[in-house]
């Protein structure tokens, strides 16, 4: 088996009376994308600070290419590269001139540095732009150089926190494929979001972080297994799940209402149905065949006056996870 | 690491002068007010007159009173200028001159041969300012020049009249021929007349305007900036960047002694600037004791960077900063005496401005240039503008955070 290249144990966080982390420990394996997927809030960046040596643990300890956390935090950074969730550049310097910085702070220099930087410029696609001042760039490029200043000095880990909120599908295209690039060029990467897709697409491994636990671990096919071999029905209505149930009606059986926790009884007692819950403008039903509940299912929304636009059917996928384990969409 | 250091000043320069805006506070302020305010160019011809103006009334106008003028020119400490009484009063009142040398009519006559002969007084007047330091200075130098003129004339009457009291002359003609024999005699003789020799430069006290504007808008323009270091570490956190910089493998004393350290050095070449302008085109005696003006710039330099780094932790945003740099500079600036000599202060205003780093940079400035004094006469500034950085590193370091 592949060593590991970070081990986390049992660390914690808090913040006075609140605690953002309250013990997770995982490894993440040399040569792997390893993602924690979590809601917003879930302490996926306070992790991530605590492994980078910014955070001291509250307690626990870990170990990143074999140098301990707390201890040998030079030694640690050394080893890591960080990609922060808010884009950290000084604005009024040029992508080339950040890129310098940065890369003498990890000790480069001269015409290894050079090379270097316009080796990662390429990388990233602003070979072009490096001249230009930080400040005249989009958010997109803006997200690319934050990254390639992680890059440089060709770390042994690369932490990347969020690294494609808030810009345009080309940039996050980009940025999945450079990912993937770097684990297949050696490198490994721990790659937070919030946004399963991306976890989806990318990981070797999964994490799934919730109110600071990590909740489940493993590979995709690992993960989907919890919810055992169900598929999903997803209803997309014209208004918000809550606000449609509570203009229709439902039978004796099986009202028309929403418990606190989002589950939807409206479907209750159709065969292969296994529960439901609403999810802002959806309502999710995992079903064990989705070909074979599917009409059982609509014929129950338009008897009840449900105003169903279309219907997803999705395999297992790691938000059902999620709402298998909390009940709660990754997005609420 | 020095690799690192080299980093941080580098970006903290190409930060700072990124904006024009910056030149001007740097630069262009600072030279035109220490030229406006040193009073312009020194007066062309033999590189700067320094001497102190006297505006001379000359209402004799006879060859004895332009002797005079032309003894009172020829001397290192006042600037004689002719001109009328009572614009010569005016200047006088408008403390424009610290005084007004009135040669009566009959000044002249009363130094001719016969004018002695009958025994007649030659006086001036000399109305001097109360408030002048400098009146004393002025008053020896006229009364130098009046005796040197009235000597020979003094020694040539004498002989005559010794002569006469012996053999008396045939005559009138013969006595006036002696008489200017015994004079061009006594004024050969008193050639180089012997003179008191009035060195505003090493020993006197001479207000010197140029000097006082060139150590006072250095002081304000240097501190200023300084201050406004106190942005840089507000633009780092907001940013983002103080805590990229602490997931790279950076001590937190390292980025702490170069983002000090490009302020320092920005500072060190502002002054160097400031001080050639200053000897260069001002005239500015800053080169008296090279050493001992070192040693005061070094440990002004280190105090206002060490204020600033202190400002830095409290400051929440960029223009708090830079507005509470204008302001605090500008006022510490104004009670320190550099825009006005510290002597115009209430007596109790001038023990109350010691609290501040200014005061003492601009008290061991002036002792250079206008006292001539050397390392070891500003030892004691040097060592209270050290004992303030230091006590503001203190306060800086203990309220350092990276959030
Ligand atoms: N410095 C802090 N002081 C107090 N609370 C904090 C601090 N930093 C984070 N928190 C809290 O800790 C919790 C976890 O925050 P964290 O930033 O780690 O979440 P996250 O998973 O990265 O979320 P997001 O997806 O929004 O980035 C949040 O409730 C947050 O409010
Ligand atoms: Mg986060």
């Amino acid at each position: 088996m592949t060593p590991p290249i970070l081990t986390a144990k049992d660390l914690r966080k808090k913040f006075g009376d609140f605690e953002a982390v309250k013990g997770i420990s995982f490894s993440v394996l040399r040569g792997e994308i390893f993602s924690l997927l979590g809601p917003n809030g879930a302490g996926k960046t306070t992790t991530i600070n605590m492994l980078s040596c910014l955070l001291p643990p509250t307690s626990g300890t870990a170990e990143i290419a074999g140098h301990a956390i707390p201890g040998d935090t030079l030694a640690v950074r050394r080893a890591i590269g960080v990609v922060p969730q808010e884009i950290a550049l000084y604005d009024s310097l040029s992508a080339r001139q950040n890129l310098e910085f940065w890369g003498r702070l990890y000790d480069m220099r001269g015409q290894e540095l050079t090379q270097r930087i316009d080796e990662v410029l390429d990388q990233v696609g602003l070979a072009d732009r490096a001249k230009d001042k930080v400040k005249t760039f989009s958010g997109g490029m803006k997200r690319r150089i934050n990254i390639a200043a992680g890059l440089l000095h060709k770390p042994q880990l690369l932490f990347m926190d969020e690294p494609t909120v808030g810009i345009d599908p080309q940039s996050r295209r980009r940025i999945l494929d450079m990912v993937r690039e770097l684990r297949d060029g050696g490198m490994t990467v721990l790659y937070t979001t919030h946004y399963m897709e991306e976890a989806e697409e990318l990981s070797d491994r999964v994490g799934i972080i919730d109110q600071g636990r990590l909740i489940a671990l493993g590979t995709q096919a690992e993960l989907t297994r919890v919810v055992g071999e169900q598929e999903t029905l997803r209803l997309h209505l014209a208004e918000e799940a809550g606000v449609a149930l509570a203009g229709v009606n439902g039978t004796a059986g099986a009202p028309a209402t929403m418990s606190a926790d989002g589950s939807v009884a409206l479907f209750s007692g159709l065969p292969g149905v296994l529960r439901a819950s609403a999810v802002d403008h959806q309502i999710v039903v995992n079903v064990a065949d989705a070909g074979a509940a599917l009409p059982a299912v609509v014929g129950r929304a338009n008897t009840a006056g449900l105003h169903v636009r279309s219907v997803d059917i999705e395999q297992p996928n790691l938000e059902a996870v999620f709402l298998h384990l909390t009940g709660r969409g990754l997005r609420d | 690491m020095l690799n690192k250091l080299t980093a941080i000043i580098r970006k903290d320069t190409a930060l700072r002068f990124e904006g024009r805006s910056e030149l001007l506070f740097f630069l262009i302020l600072p030279l035109i007010f220490t030229f406006l305010i040193g009073g312009g160019l020194p007066a062309a011809g033999g590189g700067g007159d320094n001497r102190l103006l006297v505006p001379v009334a000359d209402e004799d106008g006879s060859p004895r009173s332009a002797a005079l003028l032309a003894a009172l020119a020829d001397g290192d400490v006042v600037r004689p200028e002719a001109m009328s009484r009572a614009e010569a009063e005016a200047l006088l009142a408008d403390e424009d001159a610290a005084a007004a040398l009135i040669i009566p009519a009959g000044f002249g006559a009363a130094l001719s041969a016969d004018g002695l002969a009958a025994g007649q007084e030659a006086a001036v007047t000399l109305l001097v300012s109360p408030t002048s330091n400098v009146a004393p200075a002025i008053e020896g130098e006229v009364n130098r020049a009046v005796s040197a003129l009235a000597r020979p004339l003094l020694v040539a009457r004498n002989a005559t009249e010794g002569v006469a009291a012996v053999r008396p002359f045939a005559d009138e003609t013969a006595r006036a021929a002696f008489f200017a024999a015994a004079l061009a005699a006594a004024e050969a003789e008193a050639a180089p007349p012997a003179r008191v020799v009035t060195e505003v430069a090493a020993g006197g006290n001479a207000y010197d305007q140029r000097a006082q504007a060139s150590a006072g808008q250095l002081i304000t323009w240097v501190f200023i900036p300084l201050l406004g270091a106190s942005g840089l570490f507000v633009y780092e956190r907001l940013m983002g960047t103080l805590r990229r910089l602490l997931t790279t493998p950076t001590r937190k004393s390292t980025f702490l002694l170069g983002a000090i350290g490009s302020q320092y050095l920005a500072a060190l070449a502002q002054m160097a600037i400031l001080v050639l302008f200053g000897v260069l085109v001002m005239r500015v005696p800053w080169g008296r004791d090279p050493v001992a003006l070192i040693v005061v710039l070094a440990t002004f330099g280190l105090a206002g960077v060490a204020l600033g780094t202190a400002l830095g932790t409290f400051v929440k945003t960029e223009g708090q900063a830079s507005n509470l740099s204008i302001m605090l500079g500008m006022a510490m600036a104004l009670l320190g005496g550099a825009w006005w000599p510290m002597e115009l202060f209430p007596a109790g205003l001038q023990q109350i401005v010691r609290v501040l780093p200014t005061t003492w940079a601009m008290s061991a400035l002036t002792d250079i240039t206008m006292r001539g004094q050397g390392v070891a006469d500003i030892l004691p500034e040097a060592g209270v503008l050290l004992a303030f950085a230091a006590a503001f590193f203190l306060v800086g370091l203990w309220r350092f955070r990276y959030e």
